[in-house]
């Protein structure tokens, strides 16, 4: 529907010509000529459900008013969006929901933001002519995430939609007509329910029936500056948008574009900004005296640390998570080997990926494609598993596109696939290859010999169907199967590997990949000099003479570290980042760093100095130079990658183990544990 | 499972129809519709039917103002234009239908022509016809009939009366006078209507 080149039609709206893509609805085409249509039920990026009627418009030729939301364009409609018929129709809807809204606009937090007072304004309704109706339904503020205030609800619907499309299924209407209450399963707290507080409702909702619970008294929207960046916490890298005041982030919402499938941050990222300011937040580096911490200054730090690394010479050992940006990576890797001339460094994504499955991944668009094949994978939202893909390929399935799951395990994403190969993932693989061979599709010669032998089932040979028909296929892989996942690309579509952590893809293109001892050997026993930089899942002490870490906030490994270095977090920090996807993606500086902490990229130049070599600084242009896809891909070998199997789960959550302590998410952790308990 | 026949809008306004009073058809019509038909999905229905019950039970209990006539003219002329499938704008149009005879019209004036709405008549005895047989107390299950049977060879009674706060209207004591003195009045008027 959205891939293939898509014929325009031409038509008037309010007296103005416009063309636009013939797919496109009456209240979509509106929008990109800067005409807005009134609605309040209707969500971009799914169909329109003509709940509100807000949005009726006068076609000419057609006796009665139709609904934008769901009408397509056509060649030489003629529309009026503002009759007075529409016009009295749109103040009648406004006016009832009024008569049941409380008439808070002076205290509200939705205020300035709120749909329901835009329209009123535009219609100029004070007060309702209807009878005052109030259903005395109470709050659910029982956890520290989202509170759900009935008494706002305006019925639209959107939020359950919304909950209902990413798969979580948590929000529903109970009753019907005016007494009927949007709420949970059998009307229980949302803790209580599957819900994930990942807040897809709460950036939903038109008014302020669904809001951040702890925004109360904390500014108006006009008061705030928002800025658009990346969450670096996990493998998705999901965009977002900070909202600051005076320096202080306020409150974080999803930030890709309304009606992408992306749009989606988890709780995470949405909630897990308490820990700037947490207790275990570094604010001055710290040096070990007679076995305890003490704090001292950069001065004193950076000159032990770098007296340490020269003497260390070529046993010092760098090693640093896939979380930081890349201006951080290309200045650490300079640092390693150019100044301390050391011989080995490596970076925590050796753990789970080669660098090759990170660095030779394709670039696609998820919103185009309509078959996605996910291989070796099992993302679930439930168990913070890289949940903004789980909830992306959902919306995508459920926007018409199909799912083709590829895992010798269960996975819960199968209930909506269209076709599940089971077993070995390789053998799988190898079949869907040959089937591919058989469909008249170009092939390799080299390929097929590889696939001769291979078996091909009735569900292979379904899912080779699907990709045939498919217009842009996106293969989406765990890094151990990147090389014959790959392979199938050879035939059509993009392959894309989802690494763990946020920037495993751009730190493995800084050249940050294994050099000399590997990450885990490195934590293992004997550096002379270990530096750990970021949030590195180690929680005892490695068997090194000297240990640095360089990281914001005080871990279980910097408690135990000789020297420890404050550094800033990602959203105190300027720079880029690639997400799985292969975008380059742009963080700016939210806020200023706490205290005395610094962003990598500066500790490492000063340290650099103090040692008496120069880095400079790195720019853009470098990072883009670094960022090269390999056009035609090669053939791979058939072949599962070994010794790359960690728990995910367990991984993730260390990684994290500063952000989950030091914020509200810790109660998040505690009831999800008294749960299973 | 009990078998009940599919109930839709056709019924509903033949139900309505068997009523006199064009407003006491649409309260009618308004609240089965509520309570059966309405799926409660798009707001003017959804809103605009509740709203129409709350203006339709001031009108019929003789509270209604010109206000409440015209709001609902307003509801049942959007419910016709906007609501999302036929049930909806089919009690718009019905409502449409009675409020702009003069039946229903005459309720803003504090009558209703049909003397169907009770809010609107009085029962009341009239003194000179009265013999004082007490029949009508004997029936009265709400004891609103006061009065002392006339004893042959007593004087100095209490005449009977009718107290109108306890009065249902439910109409039982007028058969039982055997002078026919009990009368139904429109408030009004003070006219005199045949039972």
């Amino acid at each position: 529907m959205e891939g293939s080149m898509s014929n325009t039609v031409k038509l008037t709206i309010d007296g103005q010509e416009v063309q636009v893509p013939e797919h496109l609805t009456i209240i979509d085409a509106a929008e990109q000529v800067g005409i807005h249509i009134p609605n309040l039920c209707y969500l971009k990026g799914m169909k329109g459900i003509g709940a509100c009627r807000l949005c009726l418009v006068e076609i000419e030729g057609m006796r009665a008013p139709m609904i934008a939301c769901n009408t397509r364009v056509k060649e030489g409609m003629v529309i009026h969006t503002k009759t007075e018929k529409v016009q009295e129709i749109r103040k009648f809807v406004i006016d009832l929901i009024l008569s049941m809204h409380p008439l808070d606009c002076m205290t509200c937090t939705k205020a300035g933001v709120c749909n329901l007072q835009k329209y009123a304004y535009e219609f100029e309704l004070k007060e309702s002519s209807f009878t005052r109706k109030t259903l005395g339904y109470p709050v659910d503020e029982a956890n520290p995430f989202i509170k759900r205030d009935p008494e706002y609800c305006i019925l639209c619907g959107r939020c359950v939609r919304v909950c209902k499309e990413q798969g979580t299924n948590v929000l529903e209407f109970m009753g019907r007509g005016i007494g009927s209450k949007v709420t949970t399963a059998t009307d229980k707290p949302l803790q209580e329910s599957a819900c994930t507080f990942c807040g897809s409702c709460v950036d939903a909702c038109p008014v302020n029936a669904l809001l951040e619970a702890d925004r109360w008294r904390k500014g108006r929207e006009w008061e705030y500056e928002k800025v658009n960046s990346v969450c670096l916490l996990c493998g998705n890298g999901c965009d977002i948008t900070v909202s600051t005041k005076d320096g202080v982030i306020q409150k974080i919402n999803a930030g890709a574009a309304p009606g992408s499938s992306e749009q989606y941050i988890c709780a995470y990222g949405r909630f897990g900004f308490d820990c700037i300011e947490a207790e275990t937040r570094l604010t001055a580096p710290l040096k070990k005296v007679d076995g305890e911490l003490k704090e001292t200054t950069w001065e004193d730090a950076l000159k032990i640390v770098s007296d340490k690394l020269k003497k260390a010479g070529k046993e010092a050992g760098f090693i640093s998570t896939a979380g930081i940006q890349n201006e951080d990576a290309l200045a650490l890797k300079k640092l390693a080997s150019t100044v301390v001339k050391t011989k080995h460094y490596d970076s925590s994504l050796s753990l789970y990926a080669s660098p090759e499955s990170l660095t030779e991944s394709q670039a696609a668009d998820m919103d185009a494609a309509d078959v996605i094949v996910l291989v070796g994978l099992n993302p679930s939202q439930w168990e913070r598993r890289l949940p903004a893909l789980d909830a992306s390929i959902r919306k995508r399935v459920s926007r018409g596109a199909k799912l083709i799951v590829v895992n010798s395990s269960e996975t819960r994403l199968s209930d909506i696939a269209a076709v599940g190969l089971g077993g070995d993932e390789i053998a799988s693989l190898k079949g869907l290859a040959k089937a591919l061979g058989h469909k008249s599709l170009k092939a390799d010669r080299k390929l097929t010999a590889l696939v001769k032998n291979a078996a091909v089932t009735e569900e292979t040979e379904k899912a080779a169907d699907l990709i045939v028909q498919a217009t842009e296929p996106l293969i989406i892989t765990s890094p151990g199967f990147f090389d014959a996942a790959a392979n199938l690309t050879l035939f059509k579509g993009k392959a894309v590997t989802a690494g763990l952590e946020s920037n495993a893809r751009g730190v493995a293109l800084m050249g940050m990949a294994t050099k000399g001892r590997t990450y885990r050997q490195m934590a293992g026993d004997g550096m002379k000099v270990l530096y750990a930089v970021g949030e590195v899942p180690i929680q005892e002490r490695p068997k090194a003479d000297f240990l640095v870490v360089q990281h914001s906030h005080l871990t279980a490994l910097a408690r135990q570290a000789d020297v420890v270095l404050p550094s800033a977090t990602f959203l105190e920090s300027a720079g880029t980042m690639i997400d799985y996807l292969g975008r380059l993606k742009y963080l700016p500086k939210v806020i200023e760093p706490q205290g005395q902490a610094k962003n990598h990229r500066d500790i490492f130049i000063q340290l650099a100095k103090k040692m008496g070599a120069t880095i400079k600084r790195p720019t853009e242009a470098e990072v883009k130079k670094a960022v090269k896809v390999k056009a035609k891909q090669p053939l791979r070998p058939f072949a599962r990658k070994e010794g790359l199997e960690i728990s995910p789960d367990a991984f993730i959550e260390s990684i994290n183990a500063s952000v989950i302590n030091g914020s509200r998410l810790l109660w998040l952790k505690e009831a999800e544990q008294a749960v299973t308990t | 499972m009990t078998e009940q026949k599919e109930l839709n809008v056709e019924d509903i306004r033949k139900e309505a129809e068997e009523k006199h009073c064009p407003a006491q058809k649409a309260l009618y019509y308004v609240e089965k519709f509520l309570d059966t038909l309405m799926c409660g999905k798009c707001f003017p229905c959804a809103f605009g039917t509740y709203e129409a019950r709350v203006r339709l039970k001031n009108i019929i209990s003789a509270q209604g103002t010109a206000t409440d006539s015209a709001l609902l003219r307003r509801i049942a002329r959007v419910m016709t234009e906007a609501s999302r499938c036929k049930r909806g704008k089919d009690t718009g149009r019905f409502l449409l239908e009675w409020i702009d005879t003069n039946a229903f019209k005459a309720h803003s004036e504090r009558r209703c022509p049909d003397q169907e709405c009770l809010a609107f008549i009085e029962f009341r005895i009239d003194p000179d016809k009265c013999i004082m047989c007490g029949d009508c107390q004997a029936v009265c299950k709400f004891n609103a009939i006061v009065g002392e049977k006339k004893k042959p060879f007593l004087s100095g009674y209490l005449p009977f009366e009718i107290i109108q706060k306890r009065c249902t209207k439910c109409g039982e004591c007028v058969p039982v006078c055997p002078t026919h003195a009990i009368a139904k009045v429109e408030l009004e008027t003070e006219k005199e209507v045949p039972v």
